[in-house]
């Protein structure tokens, strides 16, 4: 049994303390496994850290009446200049064990070879993990704290950890954080989520990821990449890392996954399309939502999400079978009729337009018009192989205007459930704006903002003052046609 | 903070734990110090015999001046060694902390362990530096043996404690300012002609001996002198100073390893 009673936890910090964990109170029994869920930075790891002892609270007690791992599958636990098997001979001589065979079931686990022998610091960071798990696995404690172990290895590594954690010592009292959420459901029978330095725990998992979806909503968090590229290749890179990094995305794409994984196509493509409104730019979401439309027979939408990810740097390789089907399934079409292009590290206004330019793009040219629906986006990605083609032809298109105030609302594609008031939509429809016309501006600049907001005001034309489209060619054309390219760049 | 540790193990079995997280220690320490290249774990005591012997010979081809008929190399032998003990121990547990941070996730390692392995390194490196090298020269019949092997025990091991207390208080403080490292070095260095490695307590005008008998390891050094030179060193010391004050210094000592023990933050 671990008791943990009242423990609050404060850092001092130059900008004074920072309480990192408050009145935390519970009991773990053998045989049980708390699951902890929380955003980065609630103090899931510094809460591990304590309960192993690793740390002191600054009020309250931990009392451990069994054996408690530290916290595993950290790299940390290494003198990186000692080789792999001076290691274990450290750890054997802590914890008072036999090193030969210790050294037997590591060699066995890890299968490092005679890299065994060499400096740990000339392993790989998946050649640690390995050892790292191995080691802790030799000792026999009552109760296992497992910090991201999902976070290295390879699959089978994982299952080898799995059968050793969750079939060997299932007997044991566990507690686990991870950002996985599935990971956590699967192994645990109990739940706490982390928030404001308070735990909360739920006997029931769907209580739990509900509080945790829920808080995760209310969060706010940066969409944004701290730096802008002029490479659009780069760019989405970044674009994609900050999404994987959103709490609000994961939830959203995880929950897609659960459903997905029992058939539920209509509910994962729900939860795919909610991820995707805020971050369009992950690639990988939007082959799952592709695959989701197609089990569900719509062919025309599935299209659009392979191009998008076709567009966005998915190799066409690896999904040319799909889009083929997708595609025969729309109207009997084939890929060689309408080549789907892929991305090139060369100038953005080459690039094949993806769903989220279709929409950020359209918002700007026809501010005063509905939001082109499926068939029309699908005919604007079939027919237009580079970003500048698809927006001169926009410009050169009826309901082209330079005036007007985009609507974001729901429905207009742009929008998420989660989103506070159009103001956050307008936000991120500009930022997104920025990065396909003007990487080089700072898109936290005012005056987008403020030439969207005031009365008979042109985002277009203040976007054209900041350099916005000065390098597209025909787009530059099309707007000499309607006068507004700018005379001296 | 109210906690309690239940079922506290009784003080033989803790003793068992703490010798063994020691030797464990230990052992990794040498390993990652001196590693199992050439001569491996003999840099433990070779380093400071160089050291020793390059000063020595320093000394004698200048003929430094100490003040006293004693021979040069006995002089050099039984000062420098005693530099080095006092010196490298708190240049080894400054920053300690930081550089094992990792092992802090066990629960049976603690601070205190981190500089206690250190410590006994160091001590032990100095102290077979310095006995090896005595053995040899006194087999070279370049230095006479000791008078009394007791007494120069006696000084080495108040050194020593001096030695460990300031170690232990420095280490612990340098884990929460990083002034301590840079104030250590010119400290350090400033100490060596005050600490009577290089002098004699009663060669000096009588001011100026009143004023470096406030530094103890003054008194440690002419401790050693005394064992080992007799009534000749004429030594000048106080155990009535020497032994309270490195207990007061290791009493602040274990109050800080207490105070940086409770904020520490394992990386």
């Amino acid at each position: 049994m671990i008791s943990v009673r009242d423990v609050t936890k404060i850092y001092e910090t130059r900008h004074g303390d920072k309480l990192v964990l408050e009145n935390i109170n519970f009991d773990l029994a053998m045989g049980e496994r708390l699951g902890v869920l929380g955003r980065n930075g609630a103090g899931k790891s510094t809460m591990i850290r304590l309960i192993s002892g690793a740390e002191q609270p600054t009020a309250g007690a931990v009392e451990r009446h069994m054996s408690v791992s530290w916290p595993l599958a950290f790299g940390g636990a290494f003198q990186p200049m000692l080789t792999g098997i001076d290691n274990i001979r450290f750890i054997s001589r802590i914890y008072d064990q036999d090193f030969d065979s210790n050294l037997a079931f590591v060699e066995d686990f890890a299968e490092l070879g005679v890299y065994l022998k060499e400096p740990v610091r000339t392993y790989s960071s998946g050649m640690r993990a390995r050892l790292a798990f191995a080691i802790s696995m030799i000792i026999e404690f009552d109760c296992f704290l497992i910090d991201e172990i999902g976070a290295v290895g390879d699959a089978r590594f994982h299952d080898r950890c799995n059968h050793e954690l969750f079939e060997k010592r299932g007997d044991r009292a566990m507690i686990i954080i991870s950002h996985d959420a599935s990971y956590v459901r699967n192994h645990c029978n109990r739940w706490g989520v982390l928030h404001d330095a308070h735990l909360a725990l739920y006997d029931d998992f769907d209580e739990a990821y509900a509080r945790y979806s829920e808080q995760m909503g209310l969060a706010t968090q940066s969409v944004n990449p701290v730096v802008t590229f002029k490479n659009r290749a780069a760019l989405l890179q970044s674009l994609s890392g900050i999404a994987l990094a959103d709490d609000r995305f994961r939830i959203h794409a995880q929950q897609g996954d659960w459903a997905r994984d029992k058939g539920d196509w209509s509910g994962a493509e729900q939860e795919y399309a909610a991820a995707l409104l805020l971050h369009p730019y992950e690639r990988t979401y939007w082959i799952q939502q592709g695959h989701v439309m197609r089990e569900q027979g719509k062919m025309a939408g599935a299209e659009i999400c392979y191009r998008t990810a076709c567009a966005l740097g998915q190799p066409l390789q690896d999904i040319r079978v799909f889009l083929e089907a997708a595609m025969e399934g729309c109207d009997g079409a084939s890929e060689a009729q309408f080549p789907a292009r892929g991305l090139t590290g060369d100038a953005t206004f080459r690039q094949p337009p993806a769903r989220p330019d279709i929409a950020v793009l359209s918002r700007l040219f026809w501010p005063n018009d509905d939001v082109p629906q499926e068939e029309e986006v699908l005919a604007l990605m079939r027919g237009h192989p580079s970003l500048d083609e698809l927006a001169s032809a926009m410009v050169a298109d009826t309901r082209f205007s330079p005036h007007g105030r985009p609507w974001f609302g729901a429905g207009s594609g742009l929008a998420d459930s989660s989103d506070k008031g159009e103001d956050a939509v307008a936000d991120r429809w500009l930022a997104n704006l920025c990065f396909l016309a003007t990487p080089d501006f700072d898109y936290a600049d005012a005056s987008l903002r403020r030439a969207l907001l005031t009365e008979g005001g042109s985002v277009l034309e203040a976007l054209m003052s900041q350099g916005g489209f000065s390098d597209w060619p025909k787009t530059q054309a099309a707007l000499q046609g309607a006068s507004l390219a700018r005379v001296v760049h | 903070m109210a906690t309690q540790p239940i079922e506290r193990a009784p003080l033989r079995e803790s003793l068992a734990i703490q010798i063994r997280i020691l030797g464990a220690l230990l052992i990794r320490e040498m390993l990652t110090r001196y590693g199992r290249h050439n001569i491996g774990f003999l840099w433990l005591f070779v380093e400071p015999m160089l050291f020793t012997l390059g000063v020595t010979a320093l000394w004698t081809a200048t003929k430094s001046v100490h003040g006293s008929d004693l021979p040069i190399v006995a002089f050099a032998l039984t000062g420098y060694s005693s530099v080095l003990l006092w010196r490298n121990m708190p240049s080894r547990c400054i920053g300690a902390l930081w550089a094992n941070l990792a092992l802090m996730y066990h629960r049976n390692i603690k601070v205190l362990d981190i500089y206690l392995a250190r410590l006994i390194l160091e001590f032990g490196g100095a102290t077979i530096s310095f006995t090896t090298l005595a053995l040899v020269f006194i087999t070279l019949g370049w230095l006479e043996p000791p008078q009394d092997i007791l007494e120069i025990v006696g000084g080495w091991l108040i050194i020593a404690w001096f030695g460990s207390a300031l170690a232990i208080w420095l280490g612990a403080l340098s884990h929460e300012s990083e002034l301590v490292d840079k104030l250590w070095h010119p400290f350090s260095y400033l100490m060596f002609p005050l600490s009577g490695a290089a002098f004699l307590v009663d060669a000096l005008p009588k001011f100026a001996q009143e004023a470096v008998l406030w530094i103890p390891i003054v008194h440690g050094v002419e401790i050693v002198r005394e064992g080992w030179f007799g009534e000749h060193a004429r030594a000048h010391y106080d155990l009535g100073y020497v032994l309270p004050f490195c207990l007061v210094l290791s009493f602040v000592a274990l109050i800080q390893v207490r105070k940086t023990a409770r904020r520490v933050v394992p990386e």
